[in-house]
C-alpha cells in the first residue's frame, strides 16, 4: 500500500521533500556547529579557549549567534538595487543547498542518484559565483564591488584546474555517477594513486569556497568585508550559511572523489562494523578540520600570488598529471570499460 | 642544483607541512587564557584598581583632607571640600572621585600621607549608568570597609619597596 | 654709604643697614624666619647666617650692621652647613603635620626646608608638645608648630600697640602666649596670621577650607573702611574664601584690619539673589522685568523733584555715576551720599579729603584728632599714626571721648569747646601745635554728624590755617572718613544739585520715590510711609526690609569697581567671583532700567562708563597714583566757626566689627562683636 503510494507523482514529491528535509536539517545543524568548531579550533591553535559561556562548553553559542543575527536590523543601502541586493544571499544559500541533491551519503542514499552527478555539482558550484557578483554589484559600494570582482576571477581560475583534476578521477572511474565513483575506490582510495591531484583539488576547494588563505574576496583587512560589507541581519546570515554549507559540500566532494566516500578505510572487522554514513561524516569532518587548520596556519595570499598559483602552477600541473594518468591507464590497460 | 633543490622542496610542500605541524602542536598545548569570570589571574599587590577610602582599626576615617591627592591628580578627577569637624579635627565634608576621568595612575595613593586613599584590587566595577561612576565619600568609604583586609595585606606586602 | 661686596657683586647701601639688606640689594636671597622689614630686629631664628670675610663664625645677617668694604658670602660651604644645621634644629621640635596644617603650601618653613634643609631627619626622640592658646574668634593657634621667631609678639606690641602677646619660659620650654588667657585686643590681630612663618597662627574662620593652590587670586580694594586698603581676594569657584592684604606702602603698607579680613562669611549670608516686589504689604519674588515694570509704573507721572536717590557707603563710583545720570534723566536733583548726615562741604575737594595723605602721616610732627577714633574708624591708618608716634614721639591731642588709641594722646576736651580754646591760644596744647612744622588736624565723622558739623568743620579749617597747617608744601587739614564710597560720591557730585533736596529733606514723605543704592546706615522708619522705596543692593539689611522693590546688586568682590579712598586716591578692584543668582553689577542694573523707561544712558560697557567717569571728574583718570599737594586757597568751607554747640563729641563708630550690611550678615563679625564690643558697651551703660 505504502509502496504503491510512493509510486504516484504526488507520493514521489512528498517523499522527495521528506528526503530533502532529512538531509538539510542535519546539514544546517552541521553548519551551525561548523562555526562553533571553527571558533574552538582556531582558539586552540591560538592558545585560547573559544566560546565557553553559552551552554556546556559553549555548545549553545551557535544558536545564540543565530538569535542575535535575526534580532538585528536589516539595513539596505540607499543606493543599492533592492531586488538584486536581497536576491544575492538567497541565491548563494539556495545553490549551496541544491548541490546536496546528488551527494550520496551511503550506497543509494542520494536524493537524486543521477548519472551526471559530478557535472551537476560542477555546474552548481560554478553558479555560486553569481550570488557573490550580484551581491557586490547590488550593494553599490566600492569594497563590495572589488570583493565581487576578486571572487569571480578567483573562482574561474581555480575551476579550470579543478576540472582537470576531476577529469583525471573520471578517467579512472569511467562514470560520472557519484555512487560509481565511490564504489570504484573499493580497492584503493584515489587519494593514494592520485595524491598530487588530491592536493591540487583540496587547495582549489579552499579557493573555490573563498576560505583562508584565499579569502581575498572578503579580505577584511583590505576591503573591509568584501562583497557582503553592506549586508546585515538575515541577509548576512544567509551568506554565512551558504559559505559554510559550501565548505561542507566541498568536503563531501573531496571525500567522494578521493577518500572513498562511505567506505571503511579497511574492509575488515572492526572497521566494517561502523555503518557507511558515519564513515562519510567522519571523513567530511576531517576535511573540515583541515580547512580550519589551514586557516589557523597560513596568512592570506596576495592577489597576484593567487593568480600565479592558479594559472602557472596548478593548471600545468593538473594538465600534466592528467596526461600521465591517461597514459598510465592506457599503458597498463587499466581503463575501465576498455574496449575488449 | 640549488634550483632543483628549491623546486623539489616547494613541490613537496615542505614549508606548508612544517607550518601545519607547528599549529597542530599548539592545538594540543595548554591554553594560555583563563576561564575569566570563573577563574582569575594573579594580581600584583601594586595593582591599581577601584579606589577606596580606608579607616583606622578603631573606625576613624583616615583621610585628613590635606588635598594632596586632589593637587597631584593629573586628570583632576578628585574634588575635596573640608571643614573642621565638631571635635576640631580636619576632615572632609566631600570627597568625590569622577571614575570616568580617573586614569588609574596611582598618584593619589602615592601622595597620601596617611594611606587613606588607595587603589584596591577590584577591577570589576563596571556600571550601567555614567552617574554610578561619580563616586562620593560614602561609596569610597564603603569600598574601604569591604576591601580592608585585602587592602592592608597589599600595603604590607608592598611596604618594603616604598 | 657703605660699599659691600656680596658674592662678588659690589653694592652701596646706607650706613646702618644690615648685612641682610645689603644682600637683598645685591639680589641674593637670604632665608629668614624672624626678620621682617616692618618689625624690629630680633635675630633669634639664625636662619639668615652668612659668612663675612675675616669673621671667625657665620653671622646672622639680619642683625649685623654693614661696614665699609665688607665682603659677604651667601653661598659658601660654611653658610650652607650653617643653614642646614639651623634648619635641622628648627625641625627637631616642629611636628610633621603639614598635611593637616592650613599653612601647607604657603609655609616659609616648608619652602625653606626644601631649599636649605636636609632630605631626612636624624632625630628619633619625642617632639615637644605645647598647649594651644585661645586668642579669640579670629586667630587659631597650634602652638606645637611654633618656631619662636617672635614675629607675632613684635607685631602686636610694636605695630598693633597692644601688649597682649609675649613669651614665657626659655629654651625648649619657651611658649608664645597671652599668659592670662584672653582674646587678642587688637583690630589688626589678623596680620599675625600672615606674619607667622609656620602654621602656629592660622585663621580660625578659614580653618581647613582650602589650600592656597586651589585659590584664584584677584586684586581688590577693601570698602569696609575709607582707607582703601589694597587686598587680594582669594576665591574658589563661586565663593570668596579669604581676604589678604596686598603691599601698598602709600596706603596700608602690608596690614589689613580684622573686619576687612574676616568678614568674608558675610558675603554668603542674607544675600539678595533675585528681585523682589512688595505686593499687598509682602515682598514676593519677581523677575527682573516685573521689578522694572513695577518701578516704571510707579514713576509714571511723578515729577522729577518728587524723586530722590541716596548712595550708600559701599558703592563703587560707576554705579553712583549711573544712578546720578538716571536721576538727571528723570529730572531730579535730589541726590545725597551723606546718609549719616555728615555736614561735609563738597564745594572744594580739599574740604573733604585726608589732604596730608596716609603716607604723609610719617612727616607730621603734631597731630590733633577732632571727634575721631582712628583705631576703630581706620585701624590701618591708626597703625601709621602709632608708627610715627613711636619714631618721633610727636605730640598728639584728642578732642572727643577718651579712648585707648594705642599711643599716648592727650585728651584736650570732650566737646568743640576745646577747639575754641585752641583757636584763642588759651589751651595748653596750643604751643605744641604751634611749634610743629607739619601739624595735622584730623576731623572725624563723629564731629561732622552733629547738627553743628559745618561749624566744627570750619573751625578745624581755621585751626589748621592758624597753626601753619596750610602751606604750599603741606596740607594739614584732614577729614577722616568711615565710608569707602563717600569721597568718590562727593567727587562725582552725588549731592543735592541746584534746588535739589538733601538726605534729611528727602525723608518723611517729602519725595514719592526714593532710590536707595545700598544705603542701609540710617533709620528707615524715617522714610515717609507713602514713599515708594527702591532698594538696590546686595544684602537683605535695613534698606531691603523697607523696600517696595528690591534690585539685587553685586557686592564689591563681585564687580569691577572704582573707589576713591579718604585721601582722594582713585583705585580699582577687579571682579573675583560672579554675583549670586540673578544679581547683577549695579551700574548694569541702572543702565538696564534706564532703557525700560525709555531714557537709555549713553554707555553700554565698562570702558564707556569709565570714560564718562573721567568726564564727570578728571581725578578718575588718575588710578592708583596720588599727587601730593599743598594748600592753595586758605578760604575755608562754609560754616560759622563760632556756632559750635558745647555738646560732647560722640564716636562715629561704636562697633568696629559691624559697620555695614555685609559685616552685619557675618557670623564671624557677630562673634567678634560679642567678645570685643559687647563688654565695653555694657561697661559704658
Amino acid at each position: 500500500m505504502s509502496n504503491f503510494f510512493f509510486e504516484t507523482t504526488g507520493g514521489r514529491v512528498i517523499l522527495t521533500f521528506a528526503e530533502a528535509l532529512a538531509l538539510l536539517v542535519p546539514l544546517l545543524i552541521m553548519v551551525a556547529y561548523l562555526t562553533y568548531a571553527e571558533r574552538k579550533v582556531l582558539a586552540a591553535i591560538q592558545l585560547r579557549r573559544g566560546p565557553n559561556v553559552v551552554g556546556p562548553f559553549g555548545l549553545l553559542q551557535p544558536f545564540a549567534d543565530a538569535i542575535k543575527m535575526l534580532m538585528k536590523e536589516t539595513v539596505i543601502p540607499s543606493g543599492s538595487n533592492r531586488l538584486l541586493f536581497l536576491l544575492a544571499p538567497m541565491l548563494t544559500f539556495g545553490l549551496a543547498m541544491v548541490a546536496w541533491a546528488v551527494i550520496p551519503v551511503n550506497e543509494g542514499w542520494a536524493i537524486a542518484d543521477i548519472n551526471v552527478g559530478i557535472l551537476y555539482l560542477f555546474a552548481i558550484s560554478s553558479l555560486g559565483v553569481y550570488g557573490v557578483i550580484i551581491a557586490g554589484w547590488a550593494s553599490n559600494s566600492k569594497y563590495a564591488f572589488l570583493g565581487a570582482l576578486r571572487s569571480a576571477a578567483q573562482m574561474v581560475s581555480y575551476e579550470v584546474s579543478m576540472g582537470f583534476v576531476i577529469v583525471s578521477v573520471l578517467l579512472c572511474v569511467g562514470s560520472l555517477n557519484l555512487t560509481d565513483i565511490v564504489l570504484a575506490q573499493q580497492t584503493i582510495w584515489f587519494c593514494i594513486p592520485l595524491f598530487p591531484m588530491f592536493i591540487v583539488f583540496f587547495i582549489s576547494t579552499l579557493a573555490e569556497t573563498n576560505r583562508s588563505p584565499f579569502d581575498l574576496p572578503e579580505g577584511e583587512s583590505e576591503i573591509v568585508a568584501g562583497f557582503f560589507v553592506e549586508y546585515s541581519s538575515l541577509s548576512f546570515g544567509l551568506f554565512f550559511l551558504g559559505e559554510y554549507a559550501n565548505m561542507i559540500l566541498m568536503s563531501g566532494l573531496t571525500t567522494i572523489l578521493f577518500l572513498g566516500g562511505w567506505l571503511a578505510p579497511f574492509g575488515v572487522v572492526p572497521f566494517t562494523w561502523i555503518p557507511g554514513p558515519i564513515w562519510f561524516i567522519l571523513k567530511v569532518c576531517l576535511c573540515l578540520f583541515v580547512f580550519i587548520w589551514v586557516r589557523g596556519t597560513f596568512p592570506r595570499y596576495r592577489y597576484d600570488q593567487l593568480m600565479r598559483l592558479g594559472w602557472k602552477v596548478f593548471l600545468p600541473l593538473s594538465l600534466a598529471w592528467l596526461v600521465i594518468t591517461a597514459g598510465a591507464l592506457m599503458l597498463f590497460g587499466w581503463l575501465p570499460h576498455a574496449p575488449a | 642544483m640549488a634550483f632543483l633543490d628549491r623546486t623539489a622542496r616547494s613541490m613537496l610542500l615542505g614549508e606548508l607541512v612544517a607550518g601545519l605541524v607547528l599549529t597542530l602542536r599548539y592545538f594540543f598545548t595548554r591554553k594560555a587564557t583563563i576561564n575569566y569570570p570563573y577563574e582569575k589571574g594573579p594580581i600584583s599587590p601594586r595593582f591599581k584598581g577601584e579606589h577606596a577610602l580606608r579607616r583606622y582599626p578603631n573606625g576613624e576615617e583616615r583621610c585628613i583632607a590635606c588635598k594632596l591627592c586632589e593637587a597631584i591628580c593629573p586628570a583632576q578627577a578628585i574634588t575635596i571640600e573640608a571643614e573642621p569637624r565638631d571635635d576640631g579635627s580636619r576632615r572632609t565634608t566631600r570627597y568625590d572621585i569622577d571614575m570616568t576621568k580617573c586614569i588609574y595612575c596611582g598618584l593619589c595613593e602615592e601622595s597620601c600621607p596617611v594611606d587613606a586613599i588607595v587603589e584596591g584590587p577590584n577591577f570589576e566595577f563596571a556600571t550601567e549608568t555614567r552617574e554610578e561612576l561619580m563616586y562620593d565619600k560614602a561609596k569610597l568609604l564603603s569600598n574601604g570597609d569591604r576591601w580592608e583586609p585585602e587592602l592592608s595585606r597589599r600595603l604590607e606586602m608592598d611596604a618594603p619597596y616604598r | 654709604m657703605a660699599k659691600v661686596t656680596v658674592d662678588g657683586i659690589e653694592v652701596e647701601v646706607p650706613n646702618g643697614s644690615t648685612v641682610l639688606q645689603a644682600c637683598e640689594a645685591a639680589g641674593k636671597e637670604i632665608p629668614r624666619f624672624c626678620y621682617h622689614e616692618r618689625l624690629s630686629i630680633a635675630g633669634n631664628c639664625r636662619m639668615c647666617l652668612v659668612e663675612i670675610e675675616r669673621a671667625p663664625k657665620p653671622v646672622s645677617s639680619c642683625s649685623f650692621p654693614v661696614a665699609d668694604n665688607m665682603v659677604v658670602k651667601t653661598d659658601s660651604p660654611m653658610v650652607r652647613n650653617g643653614r642646614r644645621g639651623v634648619m635641622e634644629f628648627l625641625l627637631i621640635n616642629h611636628p610633621l603635620d603639614c598635611p593637616i596644617c592650613d599653612q601647607g603650601g604657603e609655609c616659609d618653613l616648608q619652602d625653606q626646608a626644601l631649599g636649605y634643609g636636609m632630605d631626612h631627619s636624624r632625630y628619633k626622640e619625642n617632639k615637644r608638645a605645647v598647649k594651644d592658646k585661645d586668642l579669640g574668634p579670629l586667630v587659631k593657634t597650634v602652638m606645637t608648630r611654633c618656631i619662636q621667631c617672635t614675629r607675632c609678639i613684635r607685631f602686636v606690641s610694636e605695630v598693633a600697640g597692644v601688649p597682649d602677646l609675649g613669651a614665657t619660659s626659655r629654651g625648649e620650654n619657651m611658649e608664645v602666649g597671652t599668659y592670662v588667657e584672653r582674646a587678642l585686643g587688637s583690630e589688626l590681630s589678623g596680620n599675625i596670621i600672615d606674619l607667622c612663618p609656620v602654621g602656629a597662627l592660622t585663621s580660625k574662620p578659614y580653618a581647613f577650607t582650602a589650600r592656597p593652590w586651589e585659590l584664584k587670586k584677584t586684586d581688590g580694594i577693601d570698602v569696609l573702611d575709607a582707607v582703601g586698603t589694597n587686598i587680594r581676594i582669594d576665591s574658589r569657584g563661586p565663593e570668596v574664601l579669604r581676604i589678604l592684604p596686598r603691599i601698598n606702602n602709600d596706603v596700608n603698607e602690608e596690614w589689613l584690619g580684622d573686619k576687612s579680613r574676616f568678614f568674608v562669611d558675610g558675603l554668603k549670608r542674607r544675600r539678595l539673589d533675585r528681585p523682589w516686589v512688595r505686593r499687598d504689604g509682602r515682598l514676593v519674588p519677581a523677575s527682573w522685568a516685573e521689578a522694572f515694570a513695577t518701578i516704571a509704573q510707579r514713576l509714571q507721572g511723578v515729577p522729577g523733584e518728587r524723586i530722590g536717590a541716596v548712595a550708600g557707603d559701599l558703592c563703587d563710583a560707576e554705579s553712583m555715576l549711573a544712578l546720578k545720570d538716571l536721576m538727571a534723566a528723570l529730572g531730579s536733583a535730589n541726590l545725597d551720599c551723606r546718609q549719616d548726615g555728615a555736614r561735609l562741604d563738597a564745594s572744594r575737594r580739599d574740604f573733604y579729603l585726608f589732604n596730608s595723605s596716609i603716607a604723609g602721616i610719617e612727616e607730621a610732627d603734631a597731630l590733633l584728632l577732632v571727634g575721631s577714633n582712628p583705631r576703630h574708624e581706620a585701624p590701618v591708618l591708626n597703625a601709621r599714626i602709632r608708627k610715627q608716634w613711636l619714631h618721633t614721639n610727636m605730640p598728639l591731642g584728642v578732642i572727643g571721648p577718651a579712648a585707648d588709641l594705642t599711643y599716648a594722646a592727650t585728651t584736650l576736651g570732650d566737646g568743640p569747646g576745646a577747639i575754641s580754646a585752641l583757636l584763642d591760644g588759651s589751651h595748653s596744647f596750643a604751643p605744641m601745635l604751634r611749634d610743629a612744622k607739619k601739624p595735622m588736624i584730623v576731623v572725624g565723622q563723629g564731629a561732622l554728624r552733629r547738627p553743628d558739623g559745618a561749624a566744627v568743620l570750619a573751625a578745624c579749617w581755621k585751626l589748621a590755617a592758624a597753626f601753619g597747617g596750610l602751606s604750599a608744601g603741606w596740607h594739614g587739614f584732614n577729614v577722616l572718613h568711615t565710608a569707602a564710597a563717600r569721597v568718590g560720591a562727593l567727587d562725582l557730585g552725588f549731592v543735592p544739585g541746584p534746588g535739589g533736596r538733601g538726605f534729611e529733606s528727602m525723608l518723611g514723605g517729602r519725595v514719592d520715590v526714593l532710590w536707595l543704592l545700598g544705603a542701609d546706615e540710617f533709620d528707615t522708619a524715617r522714610i515717609g510711609a507713602d514713599t515708594f522705596v527702591v532698594y538696590q543692593g546686595h544684602h537683605g539689611d535695613r534698606g531691603a526690609a523697607r523696600a517696595d522693590v528690591i534690585l539685587p546688586g553685586a557686592a564689591f568682590t563681585e564687580k569691577p569697581g572704582t573707589y576713591v579712598n579718604m585721601e582722594g586716591r582713585v583705585q580699582r578692584g577687579l571682579l573675583a567671583v560672579y554675583p549670586p543668582g540673578q544679581a547683577r553689577e549695579d551700574w548694569r542694573i541702572v543702565r538696564a532700567f534706564s532703557e525700560v523707561i525709555g531714557r537709555t544712558l549713553p554707555y553700554n560697557d565698562l570702558p564707556a562708563l569709565r570714560k564718562r567717569l573721567e568726564q564727570a571728574n578728571p581725578v578718575f583718570a588718575r588710578v592708583g597714583f596720588l599727587p601730593r599737594f599743598g594748600a592753595g586757597d586758605e578760604s575755608g568751607p562754609a560754616g560759622d566757626p563760632t556756632a559750635m554747640s558745647a555738646a560732647p563729641l560722640a564716636p562715629a563708630v561704636t562697633n568696629y566689627y559691624q559697620t555695614d550690611a555685609i559685616t552685619r550678615a557675618s557670623p564671624t563679625m557677630a562673634a567678634c562683636t560679642e567678645i570685643y564690643v559687647a563688654p565695653t558697651l555694657q561697661a559704658a551703660e
